[in-house]
């Protein structure tokens, strides 16, 4: 027995819906959809979910993460219903369920929180920079990283993982033996490094290219500067590599945020304050640590420290903020989605 | 009758269809010169009914001094027609013309046997050759009409109907059962894709017709007497006011029926009504609406979720009521709008078998989607439920659209989206003799292309009394009717078909077999001075025949289909 709450979409617009209510049911994103299966159908049956707003139903289902947004559906969409945004703003709203803290919901669904919180990690960073010389502030700059990787991942990310994995497979009662747990493990990190999924999508070959080098990238920025301490190091080949990843990660992000401009693509129209925070500080972050480590190689760094305390603030909020709170978390979330549809199926 | 002495036939190819299986130019041969030599022509040809055939007939009628032609093509109901007016541009009588069916009944039917198909053919011509020598120029018969027209019921369609006639000066006498016009239209407020209230409109076209000095409007009143045929019906209507009755007689050339429709009234304990009193009727639902402003109540709580369950007394598959409804759905969504909009805090839970707000009206299902409203939808073998728990009202539904998923709504009133029905009170179809369809409601003669006529000469029909209609649709059909009302008086002067039973008196003993046969009230029985007999109402006889065969001293003939005459066809043809 399932009771129809008709507030949920007053909710989900809050997560940046749109007039997914003027679905009449056709079918037609489902059949253009080249993810979609007969087993395994969308978007249709999640526009019907959130029509009648059976919550239960939807955070039980893994189906929004296994949409790659290609806006197929949506072009097509008699009604103008736009079930691809649906999708998209389902993502947004389960991250918010499945983060116990509470703070991603509340960071989605309000700017001003966002822009405060925001101008508070700058304000604590300015701070932190001018009580200390500029060496310690190096040094704990570097240290920041590890401890903030480790802290968020144990505190938060694992937490919320184990949240999804509650809402997903325990709580609707699916039965997976432990074996296939880890006869299945191998599809959690397929998907995670390489997002091969999205290749299915039609027509989208080069946006998955583009994602899958910022995320190689992105990634190898972050061993370089964490593990290998690119800011500290003399080791040629090191230098070299952060320069490389770094640029990779700016270069790259600039088409994501030109697209997310110009909103000539489906998937960009109706980019939310989250998408757009999340491109653009990657981009902000590659650039920022390229000019960091330019600055320390042409020994400009100690007369332009405000060049480092940029950096640091961009850093601090990326990982305080946008990595457990923001739209970083889909990395994850996307990749135990595809483990977890594995587990459920017989 | 006078036999013929020279008759022409033309054998159609029809492209193909025709003699790829008939050998045309054998047909041609067998009958050419034939029947003691009266064929003085035969000829083949490639489509009898092209323009230049049509032509080279008439010249050929003219040219051979021919007194009786013959076509053999296709089936009588597609170019019979056709090669009468030929003859006529001939200076032939019409009725001369006789055709033979040598496609439907030779060809198509036996393509598999070539050789058969051509021996019939030429035993279906020869029949014809043999009806030929019989038939007779026949002139129509003209009756005088009456440029009246009985308007019977003063909704929408029949005070439509009035104006639209009465402008065509013709005299209209608008004829009402209830002491007040405008029918079910009157009952309604806000309507649909109008800023005019159903009120309004009535009020309207109420100021017109009483303006209209063409128009005698009497309600309180009722036909109760019919007698006559088209042209000239007498028809007698009571009026009742104020406990006196007051009886009086037209004569109108034509009856236009526009008696509307019922409510379907749900059944004792459908879906909870009656038992259950948050159960309400649309009808009631849109009174509600209209009348009320601040809270929607009912019963003393304040509504706040909706629940409409559709299709109620339609689309049945078990009962009368097989049909939709066709307005309901749009009808529904309209009210549920407006008392979204009027009234704050509604949610409207929709439970319907699949929405029919064809044309325009989807904008307003798009509307109404876009406003939140919610649509649950099932099918005949999974209707929803309605259940009382304590003081709540729950309606259940497996939702189809949901993967059949048990869907449960609080509902603080149920609306029971019901249908239209015939009128309960029959009487007037059956004076008038108003064969009904199968639904029970008044029938066309063609769906398509006699749409608001009826197999009686002179009653025409229009609105919700042909079966489920809107204003539009009701509102078309009237202006419709009105004209088809108006083309049949207005020369003054009607023509019949002369192809009618006749009734010799002398071998006639009136035994009333004839009058029981006939479908159509032709047959009347008089008094000739000598003795009781039956006579032919020519003006409503279809020449259909029934009355022949059971007449057993043999004294009703059918011109056309004489005795002589089907005789000597079938001995062309054994």
């Amino acid at each position: 027995m399932s009771k129809i709450n008709p507030a949920f979409n007053k909710e989900l617009e809050k997560y940046g819906s749109v007039n997914y209510n003027a679905c009449y049911n056709c079918g037609t994103c489902t059949a253009v959809c080249s993810l979609s299966t007969e087993e395994d159908s969308f978007p249709r049956e999640m526009v019907r979910l959130s029509a009648l707003g059976l919550e239960d139903d939807i955070k039980a289902s893994l189906k929004p993460w296994e949409c790659y947004y290609c806006g197929d559906c949506s072009t097509h969409c008699p009604q103008e219903a736009n079930p691809g945004e649906l999708m998209m703003s389902l993502r947004r709203y389960l991250t918010a369920q499945y983060d116990w803290t509470g703070l991603s919901g509340l960071l989605y669904k309000s700017l001003p929180l966002s822009i405060a919180a925001f101008i508070l990690t700058f304000v604590g960073v300015i701070l932190y920079a001018l009580s200390v010389d500029f060496d310690e502030l190096m040094e704990v700059g570097h240290l920041f990283e590890g401890i903030a990787i480790a802290t968020i991942g144990l505190v938060i990310l694992m937490p919320n993982i184990a949240r999804m994995w509650y809402f997903t497979i325990l709580k609707p009662k699916v039965n997976v033996p432990f074996v296939k747990y880890i006869h299945s493990m191998g599809e959690l990190f397929v998907h995670m490094f390489t997002q091969k999924r999205a290749l299915g999508c039609d027509d989208n070959q080069l946006r998955w290219f583009e994602h899958f080098i910022l995320v190689i990238g992105y990634l190898s920025l972050l061993f370089t500067t964490v593990v290998l301490d690119w800011f500290g190091t003399s080791n040629l080949f090191v230098i070299i590599l952060g320069y490389v990843m770094s640029a990779i990660v700016f270069v790259v992000t600039v088409d994501f945020v030109l697209s997310r401009m110009k909103k000539n693509k489906e998937v960009s129209k109706h980019s939310q304050p989250s998408d757009i925070f999340f491109v653009v500080w990657l981009f902000f972050m590659g650039l920022s640590a390229f000019m960091v480590r330019l600055f320390i190689d042409l020994d400009l760094l100690e007369i332009n420290k405000w060049l480092y305390i940029f950096h640091l603030t961009v850093l601090v909020q990326w990982a305080l903020i946008i990595v457990p709170f923001g739209k970083w978390t889909h990395f994850l979330y996307r990749s135990f989605a595809m483990y977890f549809a594995k587990l459920k199926k017989a | 009758m006078n036999k013929k002495k020279r008759i022409g036939v033309y054998i159609c190819h029809c492209g193909g269809n025709i003699s790829d299986y008939v050998d045309v130019e054998k047909v041609r041969q067998a009958v050419d010169g034939g029947d003691a030599e009266i064929v003085v022509m035969a000829k083949t040809t490639m489509f009898a009914c092209s323009d230049a055939n049509q032509r080279e007939m008439v010249e050929d009628i003219k040219a051979n001094n021919l007194d009786g032609v013959i076509v053999s093509s296709c089936s009588p109901k597609l170019h019979m027609l056709t090669f009468r007016n030929v003859t006529e541009r001939a200076d032939l009588n019409k009725f001369t013309y006789v055709h033979a069916n040598i496609r439907e009944q030779a060809s198509w039917a036996h393509s598999d046997n070539k050789i058969g198909a051509t021996e019939k053919a030429i035993h279906l011509v020869k029949a014809a050759i043999a009806k030929s020598r019989y038939a007779d120029a026949l002139e129509t018969n003209k009756i005088k009409a009456t440029k009246t027209v009985a308007v019977i019921g003063a909704g929408v369609a029949g005070m439509k109907a009035a104006l639209s006639l009465a402008e065509k000066d013709t005299e209209v006498i608008l004829i009402e059962k209830e002491n007040h016009v405008g029918g079910r239209v009157a009952e309604w407020g806000s309507l649909f894709s109008s800023t005019e209230t159903g009120k309004e409109i009535i009020d309207r076209l109420y100021a017109e017709i009483v303006r209209h000095k063409n128009i005698t409007l009497m309600t309180n009143t009722e036909v109760f007497e019919n007698k006559g045929s088209v042209g000239n019906i007498a028809i007698k209507v009571r009026t009742i006011t104020e406990g006196t009755e007051k009886l009086t007689e037209y004569t109108v050339g034509s009856v236009l029926m526009a008696t509307g429709y019922d409510h379907y009234t749900p059944k004792e304990g459908e879906y909870g009504y009656g038992s259950t009193p948050k159960v309400i009727t649309l009808p009631e639902f849109k009174n509600m609406i209209d009348n009320q402003s601040g809270k929607l109540m009912h019963n003393g709580a304040e509504i706040k979720n909706i629940a409409y369950i559709y299709c109620v007394g339609s689309r049945q598959s078990e009962g009368e009521n097989t049909y939709c409804s066709r307005n309901c759905c749009t009808s529904t969504i309209h009210a549920a709008v407006t008392a979204k909009q009027k009234f704050s805090g509604i949610t409207n839970y929709h439970f319907t078998r699949g929405l029919r707000t064809y044309g325009k009206q989807e904008i307003l299902y798009a509307d109404s989607l876009r406003a939140g409203d919610i649509y649950l939808q099932f099918y005949e073998d999974g209707i929803p439920t309605v259940t009382n728990e304590g003081k709540k009202t729950l309606v259940k539904v497996n939702d189809v659209l949901t993967n059949n998923r048990e869907i449960e709504v609080e509902a603080d009133l149920v609306v029971l989206v019901t249908g239209m029905v015939p009128r309960a009170n029959s009487t007037i179809g059956t004076l008038f003799k108003l064969p009904k369809g199968r639904d029970n409601f008044f029938n066309e003669v063609h769906m398509k292309l006699r749409p608001v006529e009826t197999v009686i000469d002179g009653v025409t029909i229009a609105g919700a009394c042909q079966g489920p209609k809107n204003i539009t649709e009701s509102v078309n059909s009237a202006l419709s009717a009105a004209t088809k009302s108006y083309s049949i008086l207005s020369k003054g002067e009607l023509e019949t078909d002369p192809l009618v039973a006749t009734i010799d008196p002398e071998k006639c003993t009136w035994c009333g077999a004839c009058e029981a046969a006939c479908p159509f009230d032709a047959i009347l029985k008089i008094d000739n001075g000598k003795k009781i007999i039956a006579e032919i109402n020519n003006s409503v006889c279809k020449g259909c025949g029934m009355c022949a065969p059971v007449c057993e001293p043999d004294a009703i003939n059918l011109i056309a289909c004489s005795s002589p005459e089907i005789m000597s066809m079938i001995d062309a043809l054994v």
